[in-house]
């Protein structure tokens, strides 16, 4: 301990108490959505009662339209929502990119193309999984993973450009796009309907089952988020920062990225590729509770649950009782938010 | 000369030949439309094929070979060729070696119009929907370029990042169009995966004149886009009206990759694609450069569409992801080279 240390602590001990309290509030915010988000439907619920429902009470008819169909809906929003926006503060932090998101660095493409390879190859004549649906996050897994490292060694040296990393990022998410459109075509027809619903983003149609798989892998990549999180220092990860707490930076970095993959896999493995949240979602954390670390990941994940199930609550209300993506509306808000940052001058080199 | 020999041309003396270049091409280009039209799901001999088109009696063979193959080996090469000059133009406006239709967002900007003009406003005649698609390519180069010109000019990359980021906003527009109208979905899903199968040969006919007047146009720039490559000063001083010969431009683009989407969907990364090759064969002469680019444009597309065919044989994959691949993979080679 520096002699600083003792002097610096109260003010710091300060910032942090500020941090989680504006944390809690977030989180109050995103438990009166969630409870909006199971209440919205074809007959409106009022939140008291799915509480009460929530407990065990309720006639048949509302247990089923709540734990059945509403309540998966909900939760599996906010754990992608969540996922992907501690994925990108991830990337941010790490790429020291304030551009960075798993969709432009091409790991929602990457992740994309693992299920539709894993889609293709294990399911047999009558469209059903050979093989159990808790391989579908890990084919994600894997293919994310393949993604981020092609963007990395393909770009080099040039990664430290925030434009030019994205722009092979763009690139490598574009090859992963088109093979998945070919990959879409070989798979089976059902299949292949499934997968352009949740390519585009989409929330419907989920059961607890994966809502229990992604839980449970979020549960362990969240662990792993903490641990690493306890070493990522306030500031910029840089190369003297680094050596100043004694990391070793390029083992250091493989590990993060390999979590952010691991997150955006878990969500897109479920929920599609749901653009723009793991770019606002971090954006907005860092604005609100400024930077220290674990109490901006945390606000990162309630913030993407807020906008995953705000998102998907604002396509139920605009177009029911049709099922357009939850993706689109991210991408109607995201993208002028995206633009602004690109076109703002001097923020980013190159 | 030292000028000729500092342009990128391949080829030893830059002076003659282009004569047998371009024979050699159209020759080349002749080649690929036949197999077009003898390979895919069923093989068929010369014979066949000149009874299908001369003696057409209405057996199966006959059928498939003038309505389904024919209109793809004539649409294939007139898509390929409009997004090639479309490309050419596009990188010299914006002095970017990585623009085309596709990383500008024009090319997603006219389908969004196409799915729009069809979905909402009811137009189902081919001339109005080929228009639709060059009106809403010509709008989102506006307000791409309008921007980039607002934000106080931005760099190559920059400008390729914010029409990328339009593709994608156009891209979910389509979504919720064609989600909300499920009719929709099932005519114009085959369409929106760029693809020339299953074409009418109407489709070709009716964007013929587009692609014409959109390459003549193009063609009639040639010179002043030769001195656009310099710089804005330099042009200024030499006489070239500025305004005139970009609008006329784009009107020229708008035009190109209008008629192709309109034709084909979205065939991705042609117009990146092509330009490269272009320059590469005839060097950075716009008049020589656009014909170039018209022919290798045609020869690529109509290549990658009997490659469609047999990549996941028996069935066939669109040709737009095949270009994509093709596209992609060139994109992170110019990257990588710091191209752009």
């Amino acid at each position: 301990m520096s002699p600083l240390a003792p002097r610096l602590s109260p003010a710091l001990a300060r910032i942090s108490r500020r941090a989680w309290i504006a944390v809690a509030v977030i989180a109050a915010v995103a438990a009166a959505l969630a409870l909006c988000g199971i209440g919205f439907g074809s007959t409106w619920i009022d939140p008291r009662r799915i509480v009460e429902i929530l407990f065990g009470e309720g006639t048949r008819g509302e247990r089923v339209v709540v734990l059945q169909l509403r309540a998966p809906r909900v939760a599996i929003a906010i754990l992608a929502g969540g996922a992907m926006a501690v994925s990108g503060y991830l990337l941010q932090k790490v790429t020291r990119n304030e551009l960075a998101s798993p969709g432009v660095l091409g790991v929602i493409g990457g992740a994309g193309l693992g299920v539709v390879i894993f889609l293709a190859l294990l399911s047999d004549e009558s469209n059903a999984l050979v093989t159990s649906i808790v391989w579908q996050p890990v084919a994600a897994m894997v293919g994310a993973s393949v993604a981020i490292a092609a963007v990395f060694l393909l770009s080099g040296q040039q990664a430290s450009s925030a434009v030019r990393l994205l722009l092979f990022g763009i690139a490598v998410g574009a090859v992963a796009k088109a093979a998945t459109l070919i990959l879409m075509i070989v798979g089976p027809i059902y299949r292949t309907t499934q997968a352009s619903r949740w390519l585009a983003g989409a929330v419907n149609e989920i059961n607890w089952g994966e809502v229990q798989v992604v839980a449970i892998g979020l549960a362990i990549a969240m662990v792993g988020v903490f641990a690493v999180a306890r070493r990522l220092p306030p500031t910029d990860l840089d190369e003297v920062s680094a050596r100043g707490i004694g990391l070793n930076l390029p083992v250091f970095r493989i590990l993060v990225f390999a979590l952010a993959s691991a997150l955006t896999a878990l969500a897109v493995a479920f929920a599609g590729g749901v653009g723009f949240i793991g770019l606002m979602a971090p954006h907005l954390a860092r604005l609100i509770v400024g930077r220290p670390v674990i109490p901006g990941i945390v606000a990162s994940f309630l913030l993407g649950a807020i906008m995953l199930v705000g998102a998907d609550l604002i396509v139920r209300v605009l177009f029911a009782p049709t099922e357009v993506p939850a993706g689109t509306v991210t991408a109607v808000i995201g993208t002028p938010y995206f633009l602004y940052l690109v076109l703002r001058r001097g923020s980013t080199n190159g | 000369m030292p000028l000729a020999s500092s342009t990128t041309s391949i080829r030893a003396d830059p002076r003659i030949g282009h004569r047998s270049l371009f024979a050699g091409l159209a020759l080349l280009l002749l080649g690929l439309m036949y197999l077009s039209l003898a390979l895919g799901y069923r093989l068929y001999s010369p014979e066949e094929i000149w009874t299908a088109l001369t003696a057409f009696d209405g057996s199966e063979t006959d059928v498939v070979i003038r309505d389904l193959r024919l209109p793809r080996a004539l649409m294939a090469p007139m898509v390929g060729a409009a997004l090639g000059i479309a490309g050419v133009i596009v990188q010299t406006l914006s002095r970017n070696r990585i623009a085309s239709p596709d990383t500008l967002g024009l090319n997603a900007g006219a389908a969004f119009a196409v799915v729009m003009a069809s979905g909402l406003f009811g137009v189902v005649s081919l001339p109005g929907l080929s228009l639709a698609a060059a009106v809403g390519a010509l709008l989102t180069s506006f307000v791409v370029f309008g921007l980039a010109a607002a934000a106080g000019g931005i760099s190559p990359l920059r400008i390729v990042l914010v029409g990328v980021t339009f593709a994608g906003l156009f891209d979910s527009f389509v979504n919720v169009v064609l989600t909300v109208n499920e009719t929709m979905l099932d005519q114009l899903l085959f369409w929106l995966a760029g693809s020339f199968a299953d074409r009418k040969l109407g489709l070709a006919l009716n964007g013929l004149p587009f692609v014409v007047v959109g390459a003549a146009l193009a063609a009639s720039l040639a010179r002043p886009l030769d001195i656009l490559q310099t710089d804005d000063s330099t042009a200024r001083g030499l006489g070239v009206p500025l305004g005139v010969v970009r609008g006329l431009a784009f009107l020229a683009v708008a035009l190109l990759s209008g008629a192709a989407v309109a034709m084909a969907g979205p065939v991705m990364f042609v117009g990146l694609v092509v330009p490269h090759a272009a320059r590469a064969l005839v060097g950075l002469g716009h008049r020589l450069q656009i014909a170039a680019a018209a022919m290798v444009g045609a020869l690529y597309t109509t290549l990658a569409d009997i490659v469609a065919r047999f990549v996941i044989y028996p069935r066939e994959a669109p040709v737009g992801a095949v270009t994509a691949i093709v596209g992609g993979l060139l994109l992170l080679v110019l990257l990588r080279r710091r191209a752009a």
